[in-house]
């Protein structure tokens, strides 16, 4: 596991020029988006004493009437923000075949080389967005239903705590499907990227059995997820301690915790990618007559890899033409 | 002189008699209210069903002075009905309990049956009118409301009469909704006992219970004798009397009050008992808690919340007359019991992993103690006029948290950010603040925010920009007096202002007709501000200290509330100017000929009228600065930028 989380960290710093660059996009994004709140904001407060209870501290009273005000209207600012995600996620959506083409091959592409493989996978990677919708909307849907039921065994259990243990223990559950079915999305996407593929749904069902197979990568996910979250965490803790009036050195605290959260979403794409190149490109054969578990199949050719390296290195030879059907 | 010395030594000794506590061991008999009722019943819980049966036996002694021919009475449990005026009422326009549109859930039910009824007679012959009892709905002629009947006794009461009830009823209670009922093994009984109304400016006052009212009751004695399985633990109104093992698995628990006009009590097999006690005026006051297992890691913070809620009280309201107060915190899952207020026992709330930047504990406690004051011993009229309990005491409450925890801090006091009582109201009240008029009764606001907004914030803010007016001593010092002259009666509104008016020596019933009677709104702020030069024709540069400058502020009322308003002016010499302008038009120009520049203008430079809807415009600073509007901005693109990352987790 340790190797291929380092290995696939090593893609992401050694292409760390994706990470700048989303990150790019998603502050000017998020810097439009808040251009009318920002005016909005600076015609109440420029001028006003008051202000200050928002500087010196956070005054939430005073945070609570600024937003009260008619000219202030929350709702409508938010559309901005709502609006700025989309095109974000339509952004990544749109990239990510040049993303996944960079990992597979581990070198620096063209910007010619890079856009060509962003278009040419452009509407698969939507494809699958959408699809990878439903099962995030039902796990969303399962989120809400037991965290009712947990409210209503809080309320009327006889052991006054199994409610909030359902809900804190279905919440740690769910984390983890949600992550499996990330795993699944990403070893498609690194699949339809690496072969070509154009039947979604028949790449799916075999990143599905993939993923139930790669418990080394899943746990690599775990780990990367948990990085993620401990960077997070670490980075609010030193905001919070931060003065109030150090605006500047808030702001880049934050950001910093942004692009460690964009650099760990990259990381997990890199290791889907590094997993799905170190495949036989008829691993799906194998899979269907011997029935055998990919890992079993991996470690075959990890026999014939170099001594030195818990994985071989040499990336399979890019497909001419697309595998098999099951 | 043989006088005098007999009276020294007699104070001597009685000094002696208080500081040592023995004073309040022997509670005094004198009576300190009227004693109108007296309430003696004895019931069995039934811990399987949540139903107690109970004998009540009620001596009303006439005090109106006017003969009385028929007696209203409360029953309140009868209220958890699917077709009740609470419940209709809370389904419509929305309740603490019950938002609006929730489906009935019948573990909600609750009654309150009458099984007999009967008027004891001379020698003790009793009289059989349980069929003469006769539900009526005088607010709203709900036929199918139930928690107001009215009896006809045979023979009419002449004043300084008393007449005796005697009453078998059959209490069964809910699912705690409302502050009343069980969840688990953990009961809070409220409102439990029928309850006689009070005769009230020359009439019967005795509302149905509605989705936002509270409670009117007479002062009177209590002693009440309560059988439940043996082991739990039980908390009451007044001094617990005796506890009696019956030897089957169950006890009787006996308690007596005096001088209050409700009568609420606990039990639960789980809590734990802490007890401590406060020296007030030299009098010991003992305090009980009842702590849920989970929640010990609130009970240090219960206790000092209580404490320091009880010596500020004592400081500027008013002696605490009882000799004790129990505290009652109930579980997980029984939140609807939390925050409730009866005669000398208060319901607490607080959750586990209660962080302590968040003073939810300290606030519900000091709230409820508040109540202590406004309505258990200045016992207003809930119905009509919520705000003169809930209201003056969330003003006292801004008043102690922020003199107990910081008069920014005491709400919320994190790193993250901080919240004060007094701005928790001013924001509560904003939104609703031309909705009702305070003197409106409760069940006929607009809806459930309205009520609550402007009768806790409303009230609030009233008494805070008050003290801007004529000084937070006075607002305190007419509080006192008004404590004093009301405790253990029933105010009007207008004795209120008659009391405030002659303590602080001010006629104040401009204020009081915008504030209490009117849904007037306060928006001043200033329409512009500016220097320029006085000499604008001249090409010359401009000389510090020789130039002169025309300055001009502009003060604008966008509302309608009329109030003075105070100016104050900075210049960049370093001076500030204060100008008083009454209120009285729509605007005002204020200009000075000056040899400096104007810096700043501000409105309530002192930051008392709450009753200003918009802070932000009440001032203007020359020189911009940008730093909030960056900080909040900065805010909002981040946030932007991590719903962006949320969403981006489908690609």
């Amino acid at each position: 596991m340790t190797g291929s989380v380092r290995s696939s960290a090593g893609l992401v710093w050694r292409h760390q020029r994706l990470v700048w660059w989303i990150f790019a996009v998603n502050l000017v994004l998020a810097w439009l988006a808040s251009l009318p709140a920002r005016a909005t904001l600076s015609a109440v407060l420029d001028h006003s004493l008051a202000s200050a209870r928002l500087v010196t501290g956070f005054d939430i009273g005073a945070f609570i009437l600024l937003m009260q005000r008619p000219d202030v209207q929350p709702p409508s600012l938010a559309v901005g923000a709502v609006g700025a995600s989309l095109v974000f996620l339509l952004y990544l959506l749109f990239i990510d075949g040049g993303v996944f083409t960079v990992y597979e091959e581990d070198r620096k592409l063209s910007r010619a080389e890079f856009f060509e493989n962003a278009g040419l996978f452009f509407w698969r990677m939507l494809r699958l967005g959408l699809y990878s919708a439903v099962p995030f909307g039902v796990l969303a849907a399962i989120n809400g239903g037991i965290a009712s039921y947990a409210g209503k065994l809080s309320n009327e259990a006889p052991q006054e705590r199994l409610g909030f243990f359902v809900n804190m223990g279905s919440k740690l559950v769910i984390l983890l499907v949600a992550l499996f079915v990330r795993l699944c999305f990403d070893l498609a996407q690194a699949r339809v990227v690496r072969d070509n593929e154009r039947g979604l749904c028949r790449t799916l069902w075999r990143s599905f059995k993939l993923a139930l197979h790669s418990g080394e990568l899943f746990v690599s996910y775990i780990g990367i997820g948990l990085f993620a979250a401990a960077t997070a965490a670490l980075g609010i803790g030193i905001w919070v301690y931060l003065p109030h009036s150090a605006t500047g050195a808030s702001f880049l605290v934050l950001e910093l915790v942004t692009i460690t959260q964009i650099a760990s979403r990259l990381w997990l794409k890199a290791a889907s990618a590094r997993w799905v190149a170190l495949l036989p490109s008829d691993v799906a054969i194998v899979m269907a007559v011997v029935a055998e578990p990919v890992v079993e199949v991996v470690e075959v050719i990890d026999v014939q890899a170099p001594v030195t390296e818990p994985l071989p290195e040499p990336l399979p030879e890019p497909l001419t033409e697309p595998p098999l059907s099951e | 002189m043989e006088i005098r010395c007999w009276r020294i030594c007699l104070m001597a000794v009685a000094g002696l008699l208080s500081a040592s506590g023995i004073a309040q061991s022997t509670p005094p008999n004198v009576p300190l209210s009227d004693r109108v009722v007296a309430y003696q019943i004895e019931g069995k819980y039934d811990a399987k069903t949540h139903t107690l049966d109970a004998n009540e036996l009620l001596t009303y002694t006439n005090k109106t002075g006017v003969t009385l021919d028929k007696f209203p009475f409360h029953l309140y449990l009868n209220a958890f009905q699917p077709k009740s005026t609470w419940v209709t009422e809370s389904e419509r326009i929305g309740s603490r309990d019950f938002a609006r549109g929730t489906p009935w859930d019948d573990k909600h039910f609750g009654s309150n049956e009458v099984k007999s009824l009967e008027i004891v007679g001379a020698g003790g012959v009793t009289e059989d009118v349980t069929k003469q009892m006769k539900f009526v709905s005088p607010d709203d002629g709900n036929a199918d409301d139930r928690t107001v009947f009215e009896i006809v006794p045979p023979k009419p009461v002449a004043p300084g009469e008393s007449i005796q009830f005697k009453i078998h009823f059959v209490a069964k209670f809910p699912d705690v909704v409302a502050r009343t009922g069980y969840k688990r093994d953990f009961l809070m009984a409220g409102q439990w006992f029928p309850k006689v109304g009070v005769w009230w400016n020359g009439a019967w006052n005795c509302h149905q219970f509605h989705a936002s009212t509270e409670f009117f009751a007479d002062f009177g004695t209590f002693d009440v004798k309560l059988t439940l399985p043996a082991k739990w633990n039980v908390g009451a109104t007044g001094l617990e009397t005796g506890t009696k093992d019956n030897g089957n698995g169950t006890q009787t628990v006996s308690f007596h009050a005096e001088d209050v006009h409700d009568f609420a009590w606990t039990a639960d097999p789980s809590t734990n008992v802490v007890e401590d006690s406060i020296k007030l005026r030299g009098r010991t006051v003992k305090i009980r808690m009842l702590m849920q297992p989970g929640h010990m890691d609130s009970s240090q913070r219960y206790m000092d919340a209580l404490k320091g809620t009880m010596r500020k009280f004592d400081e500027w309201i008013g002696a605490y007359p009882y000799p004790q107060i129990t505290l009652v915190d109930p579980p997980h899952g029984g939140g609807a019991a939390g925050g409730m207020e009866y005669p000398t026992l208060i319901t607490a709330d607080t959750s586990w992993f209660m962080p302590h930047s968040m003073l939810v504990p300290e606030l519900v406690v000091e709230h409820e103690f508040g109540h202590q004051y406004w309505y258990g011993l200045v016992a207003t009229n809930e119905f009509e006029n919520a705000w003169m309990d809930e209201g003056i005491n969330s003003y006292t409450e801004v008043k102690i948290m922020d003199a107990l925890y910081g008069r920014n801090t005491s709400v919320l006091n994190s790193r993250l950010g901080t919240l004060s009582e007094r701005e928790e109201q001013h924001t509560s009240y904003v939104p609703m603040s031309d909705r009702d008029p305070l003197s409106r009764p409760a069940w006929l606001f607009v809806d459930g925010n309205s009520y609550a907004s402007i009768t806790y914030g409303k009230t609030a803010v009233m008494m805070v920009t008050l003290e801007s007016l004529i000084g937070e001593k006075a607002v305190l010092h007419g509080l006192h007096e008004y404590f004093e002259r009301y405790k253990f009666k029933h105010p009007t509104p207008a004795e209120f202002t008659a009391s405030m008016n002659e303590s602080v020596g001010q006629n104040l019933d401009w204020y009081w007709k915008q504030s209490i009677y009117g849904t007037e709104t306060l928006d001043d702020r200033i329409l512009s501000a500016g220097s320029e030069r006085l000499d604008w024709y001249n090409k010359a540069d401009e000389k510090k200290g020789v130039t002169i400058y025309h300055t001009q502020v502009i003060v604008h009322r966008r509302g309608t509330f009329d109030i003075p308003v105070l100016l104050e002016v900075k210049f960049d010499d370093g001076t500030t100017v204060r100008e008083v302008w009454d209120g009285k038009d729509r605007w005002r120009k204020f200009t000075w000929d000056r040899t400096s520049k104007l810096v700043s203008a501000e409105i309530d430079p002192d930051h008392g009228n709450l009753l200003d809807r918009d802070p932000f415009n009440n001032s203007w600073v020359e020189k911009a600065d940008r730093k909030a509007a960056g900080k909040v901005a900065g805010y909002w693109t981040l946030l932007t930028q991590w719903l962006e990352q949320a969403l981006s987790w489908l690609a």
